[in-house]
């Protein structure tokens, strides 16, 4: 049984790395895929994220070349960037809130060419999976 | 999200640009899972969209989240009609033998149906 790490820091972006690219429903989904996406993690003081993270993910041809941990303007920096505050982020790694629906309902911004992230939504729900199969302790818990 | 996807459709493809152009239509969207829906109006060139369901639509589409963006990823085929054997198209026209997928006011408005899926399209 592996051990809990950190939400959002570098031992939980290594997990996650490992995660997708064990994945071979991400590797056929996100066949062709070739741009940077960037997850920026919104603070939230009373939650115990007092500051603002980025996820920086450089990904290609169905694989996750790296994962890591920024600040908010690494992650802002990439290609694709969607932006939520920490506890929808939450909501979406512990599956309370589907990443499309929230994507459809405004509660996740999602920046960058819209046409192309639909085209990969199998790769994107995948990847979403992947999150889930990571042991987290969460800083709102402590 | 919608809106936003049509913008980008018809701004990369000149046959999305025409079928937006020539359409006109008032079509409703209801994602069933989250409750919430839009209403596209096509004006044959431009696009006014509201929040939630406005009376006297053509087409009204309710179906989950993950079917809405199937059906964006329906292919194009022959004479510009969406293709429903392939694996995505299979799974749409499973929903709506499911009856998760429905769509109100299908029947005289085939045409307009196509030509809405022609421009959500994103393949």
């Amino acid at each position: 049984m592996a051990m809990a790490v950190e939400a959002f820091s570098d031992e939980w972006a290594k997990l996650f790395e490992d995660e997708v690219n064990r994945s071979s429903v991400y590797k056929a989904a996100a066949k062709g895929w070739k741009w940077t996406v960037g997850l920026v993690v919104e603070a939230e003081p009373d939650k115990n994220f007092p500051e603002a993270r980025g996820i920086v993910m450089d990904l290609f041809d169905g694989s996750a070349r790296s994962i890591k941990v920024g600040s908010a303007a690494d992650a802002q920096a990439c290609n694709f960037v969607i932006s939520a505050p920490y506890s929808r982020w939450k909501q979406v790694a512990t599956k309370e809130l589907d990443a499309t629906k929230g994507i459809l309902q405004g509660k996740l911004k999602l920046k960058g060419d819209l046409p192309t992230i639909v085209r990969y939504t199998k790769a994107s729900q995948e990847m979403t999976e992947c999150t889930t199969r990571v042991p987290v302790e969460w800083p709102d818990e402590k | 999200m919608l809106g936003g996807l049509i913008d980008a459709n018809i701004a990369n493809n000149a046959a999305r640009r025409k079928d937006f152009d020539e359409l006109k239509a008032r079509v409703g969207v209801w994602v069933t899972d989250i409750d919430e829906g839009v209403t596209l109006e096509f004006q044959g060139g431009s696009l006014v969209v509201s929040n939630g369901l406005r009376p006297k639509r053509d087409i009204t589409i309710r179906t989950d989240a993950e079917t809405v963006m199937n059906l964006s990823n329906l292919r194009i085929g022959l004479f510009g009609m969406p293709v429903y054997y392939d694996e995505v198209g299979r799974g749409v026209v499973a929903k709506l033998v499911q009856g998760k997928l429905r769509i109100e006011g299908l029947l005289g408005n085939i045409a307009t149906l196509n030509t809405v899926t022609r421009i959500f399209s994103v393949r």
